[in-house]
């Protein structure tokens, strides 16, 4: 297995100079399924912003693919994050293009060689594993919120990402609508066996739903980590 | 003692701010010239909305402003020109104080109201809502994609408004209040055509470009410096345009200055 994330040694603190984890050293492989469990203001999404660029270290190094994250030129930087699908704890969709520009802007942006048309109906049809049935030229801002979660993930896998990066994905969502995106999730990474899919959830009442094999607690300022099958 | 160092600090963080704009600056030119063809169909289409919301969309307004403007400046040149005796100079006068002065001021100033306010508000949605970092975790560099093709289609769309401004304001003021006055519409075009010379439309080109460039950067500036409160977006957008009508009345000084003393 090949190593995709590499912490080494890293420490992040807040303003006021409280510690949200010291020392911590981690890392994930192709294929792995992992699940960062801690509470609210943790430091849990510090932790995954970082592994996609959005924040750095306070001390410590942050490999990912191979590349050092704080060391990366802008442009490198851009590269390397159409590799890593991120969806983020409040979906975050682009309001002023419609649901289906939202889902083909990194094809539209990122793959020069397809045609508008060809990007359009990559996004429509991966909209439509979703199970999506809102209307795709209308604007996000009205959807509610398991839509709008369906939509950040097609989003996170329109570039087939080798790593997912999932924040609070099961957050305010009915048990049913937990179970249609944690098995989205499963079913791209049985079709792309070399993911990595990193979850961050509040409690691990929802870990059942992506078996995850390795999951990780935030507790004070230390990741700990808990073996399972 | 206390007023020095307020004094050092304010020119400390003017200098800061301009700074920040040269930085947008030379971004924009950055993205336009070695980046044309990154993401080129979804910032081609970031520019046209823009073009479209800040140029298209101004036309009724403008036209109706160019219209009152004309009439007011027509009517007192026609009120004032015959009893010094200069009838004559009908074109000049026009084409000095519209083609050199008013239309690219009167085009700013309205994209300044309509699209720096939009453009200011908008940026400033997209930064408080993290819409900003999706983009940047998505390998989409804001900056290319966001306030680049908002700056060129600010520049775009004053220079389109000016001429525009200019081609209503100087015809429409005739048929508005030079009709009745005894002056052909052929004598009027003539005047017009003489007066305007190749150093009045550079001048008008100029200030069209430049004030665009100063608008479409202050209002991105004020926008993505809003950080996560929505409650910064109103003041963004009234330090957007206080600092773009400021810097275009500056300029617009600096370049009469440079091309007629």
């Amino acid at each position: 297995m090949g190593t995709l994330v590499d912490i080494k040694s890293v420490s992040c603190y807040t303003e006021a100079g409280r510690p949200l984890f010291e020392d911590a050293s981690l890392s994930f492989s192709d294929g792995e399924r992992v699940l960062i469990i801690a509470p609210l203001a943790s430091g849990k999404s510090v932790l995954i912003r970082m592994l996609a660029g959005l924040s750095t270290p306070d001390k410590g190094t942050v490999t990912v693919l191979g590349e050092d994250i704080a060391a990366l030129a802008k442009e490198d930087l851009n590269r390397l994050r159409q590799r890593i699908g991120f969806v983020f704890h409040d979906s975050v969709l682009i309001s002023n293009l419609k649901v289906i520009e939202n889902v083909a802007l990194p094809l539209i942006y990122h793959r020069s060689s397809l045609s508008y048309e060809e990007a359009m109906q990559g996004a429509a049809s991966l909209i439509a594993e979703t199970g999506f049935r809102g209307d795709l030229w209308g604007l996000p801002g009205m959807l509610p919120l398991y839509a709008k979660k369906e939509i950040a993930l097609a989003r996170a896998l329109i570039l087939k990402p080798e790593i997912v990066i999932c924040e609070n994905l099961w957050d305010g969502l009915t048990d049913t609508e937990k179970r249609g995106l944690s098995l989205l999730l499963l079913k791209y990474q049985e079709s792309n066996p070399g993911s990595l899919l990193i979850f961050t959830a509040l409690s691990d009442a929802d870990a059942p739903l992506v078996r995850p094999g390795r999951v990780l607690r935030i507790d004070g300022s230390r990741i700990i980590e808990e073996s399972r099958a | 003692m206390d007023t020095l160092k307020r004094l050092g600090r304010t020119l400390l963080e003017r200098a800061r701010v301009l700074f920040e704009f040269w930085k947008i600056i030379f971004h924009t030119a950055e993205s336009v010239i070695f980046r044309f063809n990154l993401g080129r169909k979804a910032t081609l289409d970031v520019l046209l909305k823009q073009v479209y919301f800040t140029a298209f969309e101004a036309l009724p307004i403008i036209s109706w402003i160019a219209l009152i403007i004309g009439l007011i400046i027509v009517t007192q040149s026609l009120s004032i020109l015959p009893r010094l005796g200069g009838e004559g100079l009908i074109g000049e006068i026009l084409v000095w104080v519209l083609v050199r002065e008013l239309g690219p001021v009167f085009a700013s100033v309205i994209v300044i109201a309509r699209s720096g306010t939009a453009m200011a508000s908008e940026l400033g949605l997209m930064k408080s809502s993290n819409e900003v970092s999706a983009l940047e975790v998505m390998g989409i560099d804001p900056m290319h994609y966001l306030v680049a093709p908002r700056v060129l289609g600010a520049m775009i769309s004053v220079f389109v408004l000016t001429f525009y401004f200019e081609a209503i304001s100087i015809f429409g003021g005739y048929i508005l209040a030079g009709f009745g006055k005894n002056i052909a519409f052929s004598v009027f075009v003539d005047s017009i055509m003489q007066a305007m010379g190749f150093i009045e439309i550079s001048v008008s080109l100029l200030k069209s470009l430049l004030f665009g460039l100063i608008i479409g950067t202050v209002s991105s500036y004020y926008g993505l410096r809003v950080k996560k409160s929505i409650t910064e977006i109103p003041q963004a957008t009234t330090k957007a345009v206080i600092g773009s009508l400021r810097l275009v009345f500056v300029a617009d000084a600096v370049i009469t200055i440079l091309f007629f003393i």
